[in-house]
């Protein structure tokens, strides 16, 4: 195990990545709001005088207020598809309500005493507006966009879910990658701007009114300046544009791996995993970091390219089976073997496409495949004994775990069950270890880096080897737990870059070495 | 001068202001009295078009109101509220320069002005200028709404129970600054209040109004000893003899006072005969030995019992109509 890295170790190694998000999440906190106010303002000032206007808008405004901010950027996906601007408009409409009803509220309250005696003066409505109303509304005005600012700099943590930039991609980077250091990075810094932002304003709402009106002009340009800090970051571009989950981001065998073996240098923006796929199929990015079985690369087309200098470990799957089971009843290494090679990457794609795109019950999935291998055999319902088998949350566990009860049922006179949505790696293990279940499907990749938790210095000897990753992991795992691994299934759920089917053959990409070729060749045309 | 004919005004559908008339002269000052929600306000916000008028004319300086911009017009007319309506964000120089700022005047020409202003209002600029409003005085606070309509010096001043919001003490003395103002003179001024002590005290005429209608128009004396109506009698009753007493001077009652005795002595204490019978009483009650009063062509002695019993006959004969006074 390497040492406990500090916070401020962290910090330091990531200051550039740090600064470039923050300058992002200032950019885009301050885009919004410039935006929400210039529209706010106005539309404020309009349902004082337009009385009727004044429940509809303000409702209105309300109801936006109340669509939780994920599912509010969710909806911009299909307006707007992905990156600064579904986020800005999102982050506008939730500063809108605050800054409209404070503009409202805020001349609604001008002494009407005040009002009357500019109005009997002689001033006109434009001269009442800018000379009386607006200056005494200012610090209820402020209190609005000042409310504003502080929901924007929370939301915008979400920005980073549909590549927008912002400190979210720390804080989701950390949360996937279980890294507090990571979390805290993007966090603190958060809750920092949120602070520091509100203070300003509180500040500028309480000087005296003579110097309120100075500080008043000061703001527009104070904006437009923050807003302008989002641009700075993207100034530089690559032809293609990358999109990685936070998770992929932040792991050696993931972004960091590409720089390193690969050297590879292209534009990345961080997304959510569960619009990455879409998003490149709508052309909105070109290489994205999917996982190499995951149903939706035949669902919207996508090619995998090829790990040629093998960062990707290894994840093949296969059985792991407590030793005690085995040798209670022999009759089960062979039947659970029966399905070993018989799945390869693009097979594995198909039933998790069947599964989770076209929704069909894996059970059904399990037992159409198995019935065109010619594997299968009705259940006998056996009384020897019962085979708990059980499997992780994810597609492929799932119809895996089907799979084997029905060749446990098919082959021999044992009865198998399964306890399938085990939740993640840790809970399938300890129930395995504690002999809650019998069997579940693991991953060679995850077995070693994972539940061994090996050492640094092994696992660079091992990763680049399929064979010897599973070797070590299945020696490991007897000695230590009793536990065997039987023969890989065939497919390897990696991580892999993938692009749209038909880029990746017009640019004769078939790897991520040639991925690399073509951008440091034709990218800075 | 303003002048208003037959002038109506309805808030959905109620009438709130019925058929009034009346004219002020420039140098006199018309009080519009009456209880809330009598339309007095709603009378004097419709001259300077704060409420447009159903129907009816009114006529500032002899042109139509409606012949001009809303706020041109307002920039010609002084106009004070009850709760001075200071701007809180302006300091009190910046307040008084106003109507000035929005005539367009030059800078130094608004500075003199408001200089001058402040000084008349006991305001020293020095101490007050650069001060904001919120950190003066109700009395104080009252003086610069004064100045400020008055700063751009318009012909025309309507005022909206300028002190009504003034403890007892300091609105005597904020309305007698305001009474001896040289800028007052030749104004035409307008003034609306429910206190009827200030309404004789200040105004030339009185207009009494009740449930929109204008009761009676007349002089003090007019409306206390010739009233119109019943409501009109009625409504000063509580305060009639003080009233009384204070509208009336000496020479008002000289017929009825008992004749001369012993002009000739030395009196100490002599009074003229512009004095008000309020203050002569008052004279009376502190006055050691003889009060006598000089008339000019004679010197009458004077004393408590028969100053009420001329009053007396004053009333009488005002009220048959034979009184020596012409209204």
């Amino acid at each position: 195990m390497e040492p406990q890295q500090s916070l401020f170790d962290f910090i330091q190694q990531q200051s550039g990545k740090l600064l470039e998000q923050t300058l992002q999440h200032i950019g885009l906190t301050f885009i919004s709001l410039l935006i929400a106010v210039l529209i706010g303002v106005p539309l404020g000032i309009l349902i004082t005088r337009k009385k009727v206007l004044a429940a509809p808008i303000l409702g209105l405004a309300g109801i936006l207020q109340t669509i939780p901010s994920i599912a509010l950027l969710g909806f911009m996906i299909p307006l707007l598809g992905i990156g600064a601007q579904p986020a800005i408009v999102a982050l506008f409409l939730y500063a809108l309500l605050p800054i409209i009803r404070n503009t409202y509220t805020g001349i609604k309250e001008v002494d009407p005493t005040v009002t009357d005696a500019a109005i009997g003066m002689g001033m006109s409505r434009r001269q009442l507006l800018y000379k009386i109303q607006l200056p005494l509304a200012m610090p209820v005005m402020l209190a609005g966009i000042r409310t504003a600012t502080v929901i924007n700099v929370g939301v915008a943590t979400l920005a980073a879910y549909i590549a927008a930039g912002g400190l979210g991609e720390f804080i989701f980077g950390g949360i996937a990658l279980n890294n507090t250091n990571m979390i805290l990075a993007g966090a603190i810094p958060a809750a920092l701007l949120a602070i520091f932002f509100d203070g300003l304003l509180s500040l500028l709402q309480r000087v005296q009114l003579r110097k309120a009106r100075k500080a008043v002009y000061a703001l527009p340009v104070v904006l437009i300046l923050l807003s302008s800090f989002y641009l700075l970051p993207s100034a530089y571009g690559t032809k293609l544009v990358a999109g990685f989950t936070p998770e992929f981001m932040g792991r050696k065998d993931g972004n960091l791996g590409l720089k390193k073996v690969y050297g590879l240098n292209i534009r990345t923006v961080v997304i959510s995993d569960m619009i990455m796929y879409k998003a490149a199929y709508e052309k909105e990015l070109d290489v994205i970091s999917g996982s190499s079985t995951d149903g939706r690369v035949k669902a919207f087309d996508l090619v995998v390219l090829e790990d040629d200098k093998h960062i990707f470990p290894p994840y093949y799957a296969a059985p792991i089976v407590r030793n005690a089971t085995l040798e209670k009843y022999p009759e089960l290494t062979p039947a659970l073997n029966k399905l070993s090679g018989t799945i390869n990457d693009s097979i594995m794609t198909e039933l998790n496409y069947r599964v989770d795109y076209l929704k069909q019950d894996p059970a059904r999935v399990a037992k159409d495949f198995l019935v065109a291998q010619k594997l299968w055999l009705p259940a006998r319902n056996g009384t020897k004994g019962t085979i708990r088998i059980g499997s992780k949350i994810f597609g492929d566990g799932y119809i895996l775990a089907n799979m084997y009860k029905m060749l446990i049922d098919g082959y021999t006179d044992l009865q198998a069950v399964t306890k399938t949505g085990l939740g993640g790696t840790k809970i399938c293990f300890d129930a395995l270890l504690n002999s809650q279940i019998d069997m579940y499907p693991e991953y060679s990749g995850t077995g070693l880096l994972v539940i061994l938790a090996a050492g640094q210095q092994t696992v660079d000897s091992l990763i680049a080897d399929r064979q010897k990753v599973y070797d070590y992991v299945s020696n490991a795992f007897m000695q230590r737990y009793g536990i065997r691994w039987l023969p890989p299934i065939g497919f390897n759920n990696t991580y892999a870059l993938m692009m749209r089917r038909q880029q990746a053959a017009a640019l004769h990409i078939k790897s991520i070495s040639e991925l690399k070729e073509y951008l440091t060749v034709k990218g800075k045309e | 001068m303003i002048k208003l004919e037959h002038v109506h005004k309805t808030f959905a559908n109620k009438p709130a202001v019925t058929d009034v008339s009346f004219e002020v002269l420039p140098g006199t000052l018309l009080v519009l009295l009456g209880t809330s929600g009598s339309g007095k306000t709603t009378t004097l916000r419709m001259i300077n078009r704060l409420i447009e008028p159903s129907s009816g004319q009114i006529t500032v300086n002899g042109k139509l109101i409606q012949e001009q911009s809303a706020e041109d017009l307002r920039r010609g007319i002084g106009y004070v509220l009850q709760n001075n309506g200071l701007f809180p964000h302006y300091t009190v120089a910046e307040n008084i320069a106003v109507v000035p700022k929005l005539l367009q005047w030059d800078e130094a020409r608004i500075r003199e002005r408001t200089l001058t202003l402040m000084e008349k209002l006991h305001l020293p600029p020095a101490e007050y200028a650069d001060v904001y409003p919120a950190q003066l005085s109700g009395g104080q606070q009252q003086r610069v709404g004064l100045a400020r309509a008055l700063a751009a010096d318009p012909p025309v001043l309507l005022m909206d129970e300028p002190f009504g919001a003034l403890d007892p003490v300091t609105r005597a003395s904020v309305r007698k600054e305001f009474m001896a103002l040289d800028e007052l003179e030749n104004k035409t001024i307008i003034m609306v209040t429910h206190d009827v002590q200030e309404a004789f005290e200040m105004g030339t005429r009185i207009g009494l109004m009740d449930e929109g209608r204008l009761q009676q128009t007349g002089t003090p004396e007019e409306l206390l000893f010739a009233p119109a109506n019943d409501f009109v009698a009625n409504f000063f009753r509580d305060q009639r003899l003080s009233l009384e007493l204070k509208t009336l001077t000496l020479n008002d009652i000289k017929p009825y006072l008992p004749p001369a005795a012993g002009s000739d002595n030395y009196q100490p204490h002599v009074l003229p005969g512009t004095t008000s019978c309020w203050d002569a009483l008052e004279q009376t009650m502190h006055t050691e030995g003889v009060l006598s009063v000089d008339f000019r062509t004679e010197v009458f002695t004077l004393d408590s019992r028969s100053l009420m019993t001329a009053l007396q006959v004053y009333k009488q004969n005002a009220a048959n109509g034979t009184t020596t006074k012409s209204f």
